[in-house]
């Protein structure tokens, strides 16, 4: 599903935030990125839906080269990709229904999709009842899940979190973390970047480390260390 | 099809009402630039009137004294005939004093201190002369001969004031012409950063929407849109003010019949040419200027 070969991005003229990175993901994985803030995760999810392009190496989506495809190609291949934040980017002046309606008006979906999808993911994710409410009304949980409704609502192959527990509390993180497995388990596949070791710990999925852009552990149901 | 449609005209009406001076600021400055180029059309148009009077008219007018006896004036009429070459004498043309009194009433209304100054009695007769010959040095030549001859007052080329006309109207048309490009880059900067700023407050919304694969188009159309209808209200402005001043203009110098500045009057189906282009550069200037700013801020 996705495949980086001899991945290099360096950031003006700093040391490199990735370097030399290689690996593969299957379709249907679940992948943690971890390692201590500025060791390059965040950078390695950026690279895979052409939001940086590297300087060396290659990136292979759902088997494209995606920094080979033109720009008018791009928006396409993100309406495969689903993405998740820390901090949630939802658009304040609008509802949780408009928030995760809005991902699919501007890919140009019809109304009657629109009234029929959007309605079905936040039945998964919990929030049926708060469809009319504005994201300051919620709490950090229900945001985060609002975020999460907006990416899969138009079925990505990919997902893309990351530090989606970042600003939550233990008990809230599980629930988020819960709901990504279940995302998993439908066969999307899932990458998320974290340096939460209890979660790590907790789910005992593959694990690939980072440090300083080096990828130092590549290692299935693996832990944070 | 109708979302995206009705998406990119509720945007456009949201974004209007959040930049209320900015947009203001933009609609005025191409409204008056569209406004200076509008009247360069109509002045020029009007210049062109008065200059395609004169051409296919008199050229040359010989202005007898008030004092000349019958004699001194047949002379002259004779001295005219006497050139079938060079001059028309079937439109020749002899306009006594009460006649020439009656014109100079209306060549003067503007300026009744000269006309007191005329009474029937001392003003000139005149020749008016229709050359045959295309040949101005011809006339002029013809023209000279007359001024030593008894009884003439005066010798007049319309080819002077030709030339006065022809250079008032370049100088009219190169100053109008640049202060309306001016003022046009103005209006074109304003409507660029109007849609700098609408673009600024959007950022959440526009990295959302690149992060779920909206188009570069989709995004752009909204902004594309906001601009080109800032440029057509001020079309639509400075239509409205070029209405109002070619009205006025024309009320002035309806008073003026049958003079040269009667000439100066732009008719109506040459003033909607100019509206519709003005209403075309307006959209095509605001939809460009939006279309190049957003795609500037846009950068995948």
């Amino acid at each position: 599903m996705i495949r980086l070969e001899n991945v290099t991005k360096t950031y003006g003229t700093e040391i490199p935030a990735v370097r030399d990175a290689s690996f593969e993901i299957a379709k249907g994985e679940f992948v943690f990125m971890v390692g201590p803030s500025g060791s390059g995760k965040s950078t390695l999810l950026r690279l895979m839906n052409r939001q940086e392009q590297p300087e060396r190496g290659e990136v292979w989506v759902a088997g494209k080269d995606i920094n080979a495809m033109a720009d008018s190609k791009v928006p396409y291949l993100r309406r495969n990709i689903g993405n998740i934040f820390q901090d949630y980017k939802l658009l304040l002046n609008k509802t949780v229904f408009e928030n995760v309606a809005f991902a699919l008006e501007v890919i140009g979906r019809p109304k009657h999709v629109i009234r029929q999808q959007v309605p079905a993911v936040l039945d998964l994710v919990g929030l049926s009842d708060k469809e009319d409410r504005f994201p300051h009304q919620l709490s950090g949980g229900e945001q985060q899940r609002v975020s999460i409704a907006r990416a899969f609502v138009n079925r990505p192959l990919i997902l893309l979190a990351d530090e989606p527990t970042g600003n939550l509390d233990p008990a809230t993180g599980e629930g988020i973390m819960r709901l990504l497995d279940r995302i998993n388990n439908t066969g999307t596949t899932v990458v998320m970047a974290t340096h939460d070791q209890r979660i790590v710990n907790m789910m005992r999925r593959r694990v690939v480390q980072l440090d300083r852009g080096v990828i130092v552990r590549d290692q299935e149901r693996g832990v944070y260390d | 099809m109708i979302a995206r449609i009705s998406y990119a005209f509720r945007e456009t009406w949201a974004s209007l009402k959040r930049n209320v001076t900015l947009t203001m600021a933009a609609v005025i400055t191409s409204a008056v630039s569209l406004l200076l180029v509008g009247s360069t059309f109509l002045i020029q148009r009007a210049f062109d009137n008065l200059l395609t009077r004169w051409k296919g008219d008199v050229e040359l007018i010989v202005y007898v004294r008030s004092d000349a006896d019958p004699n001194q004036i047949q002379v002259i009429e004779d001295a005219l005939k006497s050139q079938p070459s060079i001059i028309d004498v079937t439109k020749l043309r002899y306009l006594d004093q009460a006649e020439s009194y009656a014109e100079a009433q209306k060549l003067f209304a503007g300026d009744p201190g000269t006309l007191r100054l005329l009474t029937p009695e001392n003003i000139p007769s005149q020749f008016k002369v229709v050359p045959i010959s295309q040949d101005s040095n011809l006339i002029r030549e013809l023209g000279e001969q007359f001024r030593g001859l008894a009884g003439v007052r005066e010798v007049a080329y319309a080819q002077d004031v030709f030339d006065v006309v022809a250079r008032v109207s370049q100088f009219i048309r190169i100053a109008t012409t640049a202060m309306s490009i001016v003022l046009l880059v103005v209006a074109v900067g304003l409507i660029w950063n109007t849609i700098r700023t609408a673009m600024f407050a959007r950022r959440r919304e526009i990295e959302v929407m690149k992060l779920v694969g909206a188009t570069n188009w989709f995004i752009r159309i909204p902004f594309m849109l906001e601009g080109l209808l800032q440029g057509l209200i001020g079309g639509v402005l400075s239509c409205l003010g070029l209405w109002g001043l070619n009205s006025a203009w024309s009320g002035a110098v309806a008073d003026f019949n049958d003079t040269e500045l009667a000439a100066l009057v732009v008719t109506d189906g040459y003033m909607r040419f100019v509206m519709i282009i003005l209403l075309g550069i307006g959209a095509i200037a605001g939809a460009v200027g939006s279309g190049i700013a957003a795609s500037r801020f846009l950068d995948v």
